[in-house]
């Protein structure tokens, strides 16, 4: 310690001093000070914390993963836990070909990607109405968006079926849907036997289209709390030069809103992919759309394959094959979000929700 | 040319408003002297209304015009733009989700489907009388609830403050930690919970072919030997709360605590962020350690964070489809099933009223502490 005098602070000189100092001194003043010991200690606490949270997380989907390539002598055999001691990609080959997973993958993919569009969109145009006008009717406007996220999804279930299989009989729900749709009909008789959106893609677009998609109350409320820290002055500058509102909309506040928006579309779409709720009320017969909801199965093959086995193996088996079809349906979606996550904690970062 | 005459009309009706007011602010002035309260109106009004006026006489006569109707019409102009900014949602509400939602209420009422004019309480009286299960689901989810939605809140306001610091690996560790945001929904989710059931059935095999339980890491049976030398009791009135059992219920929980804290997580990060570096950086100079700091300024600053995710923790954790009320109520069926449809949506009415009681409480119990930045 008493070799380091400084006498003027500059950072050159207490360079200068350090370096002329002895290397024991130096490494006695790096390495045995309460601060370094403070902040070792600190950051080793903090990574064995961390690495246990992530293995926690993690544990799930090795196993499953170490799971899905097990064969069924593996299964009989008590000494194998996790790793396989005769590895098959059998279940793969299943999921992949009898349980129809590509064609799965094609409509669920087309159909999620489309549904987040449209979500984001439209949860966009309505965040932004809400964010940033003030008209009589906004408060409502916003506790209703936050009753749709409350009202839990179940609780519609069956009215909501109910809403888009009847949708033209007046009679049995008064709702202004069915009067257009009676309307319309009347002049152009399309409607003869009624209109039902049975096994149709028609109800989860309009759901989307409206913004009652599912959890659009989150995506509205994220993106109102993140238009409310736009300044206003863009918007004040753009309608000085002329602009409408709609066109500053979508040339200046949706290309400043990027992050922002491939956060919600990420939520949307994965959300989307993995959805079990809207594909099993809306698709009452499976086997004519195929999502990934409906890849997990197990197949005739299997069943007759498994049929001397006893009785826990062939549970054991089917939880593999249910495993490995998680595995499936979750692939693109990691694949998606090791490219994509550093968007989305960017976009919630920015989004500054602060209440 | 419609734009034309809207200019000339709009022109017209903000002219007229701007004499009529003029009218208006003259009398008063003349009349009511000895009213106080008048005269002050009059006086915040009158800049407002009168400025573009002033301005207007100045210029050459076409362009003032145009800055007239420019400005008195902005309020309005810009509510109807608003209006039309919300309106999918707002038709989408009037023309989808009320009657849905009148429609379920409805049922629970008339106790079936279909067209049923009668009105019935019988659905009402299954649920709280005859059905005895349902009450005593819902006083237990309740209960759970309260020793989760702190141990939620905690655990992510904490993950979120060591996430948002400077390291190694963080891009990786936040990679993973909101994983479960993604992958925890829907059928994976479905799948999990499937799993799972069936390796309990199975025979009490917690550790094997489990999706979603991570019992193996720790078995509560050893925690709770562990514990049991101490005891931890807590004695509120006639109850007691055994607090060993409450901490091996939390970490045999640990993947659904930590699997339903990514949302929650993203949110606290993003207050971190928003809380101006200038005020750690002026604690520092007053000698506040990190300790002290965390008290008096993050969690102040963060607090209106914890009131919107104890609010989302609630609605997710109650409206989760594998939460054990939920689970009860799939068993009173659906619509096209021959079980009851009134009973389910009575039960699932009163449970969302339910829900919606919690969560004004628990907004009312988090005002009082949360302290709002006032903004300049």
């Amino acid at each position: 310690m008493d070799t380091v005098k400084v006498k003027r602070e500059t950072k050159n000189k207490i360079k200068v001093d350090f370096e002329r100092a002895p290397l024991w001194v130096r490494l006695k003043q790096k390495f045995f000070s309460f601060n370094f010991l403070k902040n070792v200690v600190f950051k080793i606490f903090r990574l064995i914390l961390l690495i246990g949270i992530t293995f926690v997380i993690l544990y799930p989907y090795i196993s499953k993963i170490l799971k899905s390539i097990m064969s069924v002598s593996d299964m009989k055999d008590a000494t194998v836990v996790l790793i396989s001691k005769a590895p098959t990609l059998n279940q793969y080959w299943y999921i992949l070909t009898e349980n129809g997973y590509l064609k799965a993958f094609i409509t669920t993919f087309l159909v999620s990607f489309s549904i987040a569009l449209i979500q984001t969109l439209i949860c966009a145009l309505v965040a932004y109405g809400l964010a940033k006008f003030k008209f009589k009717g906004n408060a409502i406007v916003f506790a209703f968006v936050i009753a749709t996220l409350m009202i839990p999804q179940e609780t519609l279930k069956n009215s909501m079926t109910a809403f888009f299989r009847q949708i033209t009989m007046i009679e049995t729900t008064l709702n202004p849907v069915s009067l257009v749709l009676e309307l319309i009909q009347k002049w152009t008789g399309v409607f003869e036997n009624g209109v039902g959106f049975t096994n149709s893609l028609i109800p989860l677009y309009v759901l989307s289209v409206f913004g009652l998609g599912f959890k659009n109350g989150l995506f509205i409320f994220m993106l109102r709390q993140f238009f409310k820290g736009v300044p206003d002055e863009l918007e004040e500058s753009a309608f000085v030069d002329g602009s409408s509102t709609l066109r500053t909309f979508f040339s200046i506040i949706l290309p400043i809103s990027v992050p922002m928006l491939i956060t919600v579309f990420i939520f949307a779409f994965s959300w989307q992919w993995t959805d079990d709720f809207y594909t099993k009320i809306f698709f009452n017969d499976a086997s004519k759309f195929s999502f990934m909801s409906t890849i997990d199965g197990v197949p005739a093959t299997i069943r007759e394959m498994m049929k001397y086995e006893t009785s826990s193996i062939q549970q054991a088996y089917s939880a593999t094959l249910s495993g490995t079809a998680s595995i499936l349906i979750a692939l693109p979606l990691i694949i998606m979000y090791v490219f994509l996550q550093r968007r989305i904690v960017e976009g919630v970062e920015r989004s500054g929700i602060v209440g | 040319m419609s734009f034309d005459t809207k200019n000339k009309r709009s022109f017209k009706a903000t002219s007229q408003i701007v004499g009529e007011e003029q009218s208006y602010l003259a009398e008063p002035i003349a009349l009511a002297g000895s009213e106080k309260i008048v005269p002050s109106e009059v006086v915040v009004e009158a800049p407002t209304v009168s400025a573009p006026e002033v301005a207007v006489n100045e210029p050459a006569p076409y362009i003032p015009r145009k800055k007239k109707k420019f400005k008195l019409s902005l309020t309005g102009k810009k509510a109807l733009s608003g209006w039309l900014f919300c309106l999918p949602f707002v038709i989408g509400i009037l023309g989808i989700y009320l009657p849905i939602v009148l429609k379920s209420i409805e049922v629970g009422f008339h106790g079936s489907m279909g067209n049923n004019p009668a009105f019935t309480l019988d659905a009402y009286k299954f649920v709280f009388i005859e059905d005895g299960q349902f009450t005593t689901t819902v006083v237990d989810a309740i209960k759970d609830l309260i020793i989760q939605i702190p141990a939620i809140v905690i655990f992510s306001l904490f993950m979120a403050i060591i996430l948002n610091q400077k390291m190694t690996g963080r891009t990786f560790f936040r990679a993973v930690f909101f994983l479960p945001v993604i992958l925890s929904t829907g059928i994976i989710d479905a799948i999990d919970t499937r799993i799972s059931a069936g390796a309990i059935v199975e025979g009490g095999a917690m550790d094997d072919n489990t999706g979603g339980e991570t019992a193996g890491l720790m078995s509560s049976l050893d925690m709770e030997m562990l514990l049991s030398s101490v005891n931890l009791r807590l004695t509120l009135g006639k109850t007691t709360i055994d607090l060993v059992e409450i901490v091996t219920t939390l970490v045999n929980n640990i993947f659904e605590i930590v699997s339903r804290s990514g949302v929650q997580m993203l949110i606290f990060l993003s207050g971190l962020q928003s809380i101006s570096p200038s005020i750690y950086e002026s604690c520092q100079m007053e000698g506040a350690t990190a300790w002290e700091t965390f008290w008096k300024i993050t969690l102040p600053m963060i607090s209106p964070m914890i009131l919107v995710n104890a609010i989302y923790t609630v609605v997710d954790l109650f409206t989760a489809a594998d939460n054990r009320v939920m689970q009860g109520l799939a068993g009173y069926g659906g619509m096209f099933g021959d079980k009851n449809p009134g009973n389910f949506s009575a039960g699932i009415w009163v449970y969302t009223a339910l829900v919606l009681v919690v969560i004004v409480v628990v907004a009312l119990l988090l005002r009082t502490v949360v302290f709002y930045q006032r903004r300049d």
